[in-house]
């Protein structure tokens, strides 16, 4: 189910590059002027990829955990372990963000 | 009249321009040797202008207001606004083709297709990468085509098929002496921010590559109808392979080259289409 308002900001953390620094200098700040709910607020500020990925296009997720300079590896692997075992994911992995 | 005289595919991954530098060097010569390829046809071809056909990665579209396909008729378009872009491909603006975007735009509404338009679009990585490492002179016109590639519902692959007749109908009725290629970009198999991130289905690619060597149409849109939903969310970027297929006649394709590129996360196919 897609949540509009996590959506928005992750859209507009992904085109605006002043937004995306203020936002991981403050989270809180910015998110307070979107109406997220508090479960996902919470999810948010936990990087609780699980949580999150259900509710978004997945490229808006991506280029989130990019913006939050997630480690691609690392965001990768929270990803795999959510799915299926049977697609096997081809090495190596790039290292950069995102 | 104007004519087609190229078309051609090949991959975008934002990865390439990120981590080129830093990519193990052997991996580089391949992607260079690839796109070097696609590039090299592309100017023997000595085309006017250039449409390139590609989604848009989120930077001109959001869900409040999703186009299945829009046609970009201005006589400039923005570069790529990612950061990561500004390195390689430091351009705010890329030349336009007014005129064709409006001509392909009508004959498009005479034919019952009803595509948005924008007067300036952002091109973002999907477009310029492949600009890039092909080494398009900065003086090419270049005709965008976005096609939703990354937001459920998308066109159906009956419909893309129709986009690039259309296509080609329009470059054919084009007053003018104009010598047009077309560059599909994306694909192949690949999947990002999905719990199979990683994954590259070489079996969807190896299939896919024979259904457009093949050419028939009707067998290459319903095995991609029925196996896309079963790959990863980036092959919907084939797509804009399709349209490029269907504006060179369906006739088949030459493999340009093939492989799984893990460091890039994309099945990395280059092709060029039988135009004559």
């Amino acid at each position: 189910m897609t949540d509009y308002w996590l959506s928005k900001l992750f859209y507009d953390l992904h085109n605006d590059e002043t937004l995306a620094a203020e936002y991981r200098a403050d989270m809180t700040a910015v998110l307070a002027r979107y109406e997220i709910k508090p479960e996902i607020r919470t999810a948010l500020l936990a990087d609780d990829v699980a949580t999150l990925a259900p509710l978004v296009n997945a490229y808006l997720l991506r280029f989130y955990f990019q913006v939050r300079r997630m480690p691609q590896h690392e965001f990768i692997a929270k990803l795999n372990a959510l799915g299926d075992k049977n697609k096997t994911v081809s090495a190596p992995m790039s290292t950069t963000h995102g | 009249m104007a004519s087609l005289v190229g078309a051609f595919a090949a991959i975008h991954s934002p990865i390439i321009a990120r981590n080129w530098d830093v990519m193990p060097a052997g991996h580089r010569a391949k992607l260079t040797s690839a796109f070097d390829e696609v590039g090299r046809r592309l100017r023997a071809c000595r085309a006017d202008l250039l449409v390139v056909v590609s989604p848009d990665h989120w930077v001109n579209f959001f869900i409040d207001n999703m186009p299945a396909v829009c046609i970009g008729i201005g006589d400039e378009h923005g570069g790529p606004p990612e950061p990561f872009m500004r390195k390689h491909f430091p351009r705010d603006q890329l030349k336009g083709h007014a005129a064709f975007g409006r001509h392909l735009l009508n004959t498009a509404l005479d034919h019952d297709f009803e595509p948005a338009l924008s007067h300036r679009m952002k091109l973002d990585h999907g477009t310029c990468i492949p600009l890039w490492r092909t080494g398009v002179e900065p003086e090419m016109p270049i005709v965008p085509i976005i096609i939703n590639d990354v937001e459920e519902p998308m066109p159906s692959i009956r419909r893309c098929l129709a986009w690039g007749k259309l296509l080609r109908q329009a470059i054919d009725s084009y007053g003018e002496p104009l010598r047009v290629a077309v560059l599909g970009t994306g694909g192949l198999s690949h999947s990002i921010g999905e719990t199979t991130m990683g994954w590259i289905d070489e079996d969807f690619d190896h299939a896919c590559i024979r259904h457009f060597e093949d050419g028939e149409e009707t067998r290459l849109a319903a095995f991609l109808t029925q196996a896309l939903p079963r790959t990863g969310n980036g092959a919907h970027e084939i797509r804009d392979w399709v349209v490029a297929h269907a504006a060179a006649g369906s006739r088949g394709f030459e493999l340009i080259d093939y492989f799984p590129s893990p460091e890039t996360l994309v099945g990395a196919g280059f092709a060029s289409w039988k135009v004559n």
